[in-house]
């Protein structure tokens, strides 16, 4: 209908009401917990949803963090200021099949050249590997052996508790010499102490000189279970001709100090092999070089895509929460219909209404999410101790978690209460 | 003065299986400040139906409302709930209180959506409980309250943001007699206060309350005149 005379629409209406934020809220929550101790056995299920959601969800960002805790640690227990080279050629790109056209090179000429011309080098560390079976009267077991020099226990900071660690003089007189980790030591010893026994190494009689300090199990296996040699015995005694070169290596490393950068040492490493087998732009490197930020990097993209699906998975659940307490707002909308009207009577705005059920929603699942969170820590916790595998579940996890859980509350109980502010005024009042 | 209710030309129609039945037919009344009315009518008169559109609580079909002057049709839901929250004040039959919910806290209920805080809720809440004689019921629930006391803590929140209309449905409907006359002589003492009373009712003795009494049928008003006799309730409650 067309107004028929003019009225000034403004006249006598009155003052748009000013109200704090923080005020409405706090009432709001305090109506929320009235409805909620209504009906509690309701609102405890409801909860119990958003909770078990909440629950799977923080232990899955929980475990993945870890796994990528353990493989950081495991890698950075091994030396974290750190180049390996192999000789296996390098096209540029990794998960590629290997080249077997180019031979793979890697000398201890080559480690040498690196360690003069190459800055900021702390130390460098050939390595040779062997299976070895070792014996002593009575006792007998296998290892992966290590051939090197001194220069790896400065690298990888695994150094001698007991006796001493092999040193040049070893290496250059090729002594029959091994320094033991606790795992082969106990092995082969028992309790006692192995310094200065003898120990044979595939028939070769040789000295322990040294215990490595024991380390545990890491992500990569039990770093107990090595043993070491100089790198020269090794050569001469048991790896032989198995190399094309009699001057080959398995792998070399290079250790930096803390002040370099380990993609400068890298690209200097590179141009110090390069010039060494006269790799002209755009040829295949006959060798590889990684770096430890570079396995971090690599392993962190495994582990976050592990992160990934397990919380894809455990989202489901809480997926499944969050539809529960739709359901639920939906049927306290219905239930307090006259309620809603009586309000609106009142004075509330749709404003109002629509902020009571959004902070009714947000509540219940903050506090579901709370619980879920705290039995997440606990379990988190219980798995750390337990069962040797970091679950950590830190502050950012936690503050995460619950902001996560008020922001379902409020996009599942959006619907309800959007509903329920759209209920005219007189139509919810006369509802019995 | 402008007049404080008026309603022009006022019309609500719903569409019920093809047909379309016409609840308020063409209404025209006006009600001035301090008026005590009583609207009166059979259920199905349209009285309840005239009553919700002057409380803003519906929406005409077609027709205007006025509250103290100033045309409602245009006005958005939210200026309207601020309207009922300042201007009128709400009484019903059932009383409509919240349940598990202690008298302070009902009364205080429209002073939350005034933008009031905590303390000043529960003051005023305080004081017109008090004017209500229920300043021993402060912290009960509507369980623990008679019928009069839970319609005493109901009139206590209309009363709460000092509204200039009191729309009273039925107030007595679910009341025995002499709680009834408690309960008028309360209005009667409000309307001298200078408060407007509106009263929808089916019942003769309470409609004999008021001053001036309107009576509907069919949707269209069939009487309006002034209460002669007018029934005096703190008189007959000392005659009972």
């Amino acid at each position: 209908m067309p107004a028929t005379e003019e009225i000034p629409s403004d006249a006598g209406v009155p003052e748009p009401r000013k109200r704090s934020f923080l005020s409405s809220w706090a009432v709001n929550v305090a109506i929320a917990f009235t409805a909620l101790r209504t009906n509690l056995m309701r609102s405890m299920l409801t909860m119990l949803g958003v909770m078990i959601g909440v629950f799977a969800v923080t232990l899955a960002v929980a475990v993945g963090n870890g796994a990528t805790e353990a493989v950081t640690e495991s890698i950075n227990r091994f030396g974290s200021n750190m180049a390996i080279i192999f000789p296996a050629p390098d096209d540029g790109e990794t998960g590629r099949p290997r080249r077997r056209d180019i031979r793979g090179r890697l000398t201890q000429r080559d480690l040498d050249a690196i360690e003069k011309e190459v800055p900021n080098v702390r130390a460098v560390a050939p390595q040779l590997r062997q299976q070895v079976d070792l014996v002593v009267a009575g006792n007998s077991t296998s290892t992966s052996a290590i051939g090197t020099t001194g220069g790896y226990g400065t690298i990888t900071g695994h150094l001698t508790d007991q006796g001493r660690y092999i040193n040049e003089a070893d290496v250059r007189s090729a002594a029959r010499v091994v320094v033991l980790g606790r795992t082969i030591s106990d092995d082969l010893f028992g309790g006692l102490d192995p310094i200065g026994e003898s120990v044979r190494v595939n028939g070769v009689p040789f000295t322990v000189i040294g215990l490595l300090e024991r380390r545990g199990s890491a992500i990569s296996g039990d770093q107990d279970d090595t043993m070491i040699m100089p790198i020269r015995t090794m050569r001469q005694r048991f790896v032989g001709d198995s190399l094309a070169g009699p001057d080959d290596l398995a792998s070399a490393f290079v250790g930096f100090d803390e002040t370099a950068t380990l993609e400068q040492g890298k690209r200097d490493i590179a141009s110090v092999m390069k010039a060494r087998y006269r790799v002209k732009q755009g040829e295949v490197s006959p060798f590889t070089i990684f770096t430890t930020e570079e396995f971090v990097e690599q392993t962190s993209i495994v582990t976050g895509i592990l992160q990934a699906v397990l919380v894809s998975i455990a989202s489901i659940s809480l997926l499944v929460g969050g539809i529960g307490i739709m359901n639920i707002m939906l049927v306290s909308v219905t239930e307090r219909t006259r309620e809603i009207g009586l309000r609106m009577a009142l004075g509330a705005r749709k404003s109002d209404i629509r902020n009571q059920f959004l902070v009714e929603a947000a509540v219940l699942c903050t506090l579901g999410g709370a619980v879920g969170l705290v039995l997440a820590a606990l379990s988190g916790w219980a798995v750390s101790t337990y069962a040797d595998f970091p679950v950590p579940v830190g502050l950012g996890t936690a503050v995460g978690a619950i902001i996560f859980s008020a922001f379902i509350g409020l996009l599942f109980g959006g619907y309800p209460a959007v509903r329920a502010a759209r209920l005219s005024p007189i139509e919810a009042l006369r509802t019995e | 003065m402008k007049p404080l209710v008026e309603t022009r030309n006022l019309i609500k129609s719903y569409s019920l299986g093809g047909e379309t039945i016409l609840a308020v037919n063409n209404v025209s009344v006006t009600i001035e400040h301090g008026e005590y009315v009583a609207i009166m009518g059979a259920s199905g008169s349209g009285k309840s139906t005239f009553m919700n559109m002057i409380g803003c609580l519906d929406v005409p079909s077609s027709g205007q409302v006025l509250i103290d002057g100033v045309p409602t049709s245009n006005m958005s839901s939210d200026a309207l709930a601020a309207l009922r929250n300042q201007k009128i004040g709400f009484v019903f039959q059932q009383f409509n209180l919240l349940a598990r919910t202690t008298s302070i806290d009902n009364v205080a209920v429209p002073l939350i959506y005034a933008g009031l805080d905590t303390e000043a809720r529960r003051a005023r809440a305080t004081e017109k409980l008090k004017d209500m004689g229920l300043g021993d019921r402060l912290l009960n629930t509507p369980a623990k309250l008679s019928g009069g006391q839970q319609q005493r803590v109901a009139i206590a929140r209309a009363l709460v943001t000092e509204p200039l209309i009191l729309l009273a449905d039925e107030p007595t409907g679910a009341l025995d007699t002499r709680t009834s006359e408690d309960i008028m002589a309360i209005f009667e003492q409000l309307n001298a206060s200078g408060i407007t009373v509106i009263v929808v009712t089916h019942e003769d003795e309470i409609a004999q309350h008021a001053k001036r009494r309107i009576e509907f049928r069919d949707g269209k008003v069939i009487s309006d005149r002034v209460v002669e006799n007018r029934l005096i309730a703190a008189e007959r409650e000392a005659a009972i």
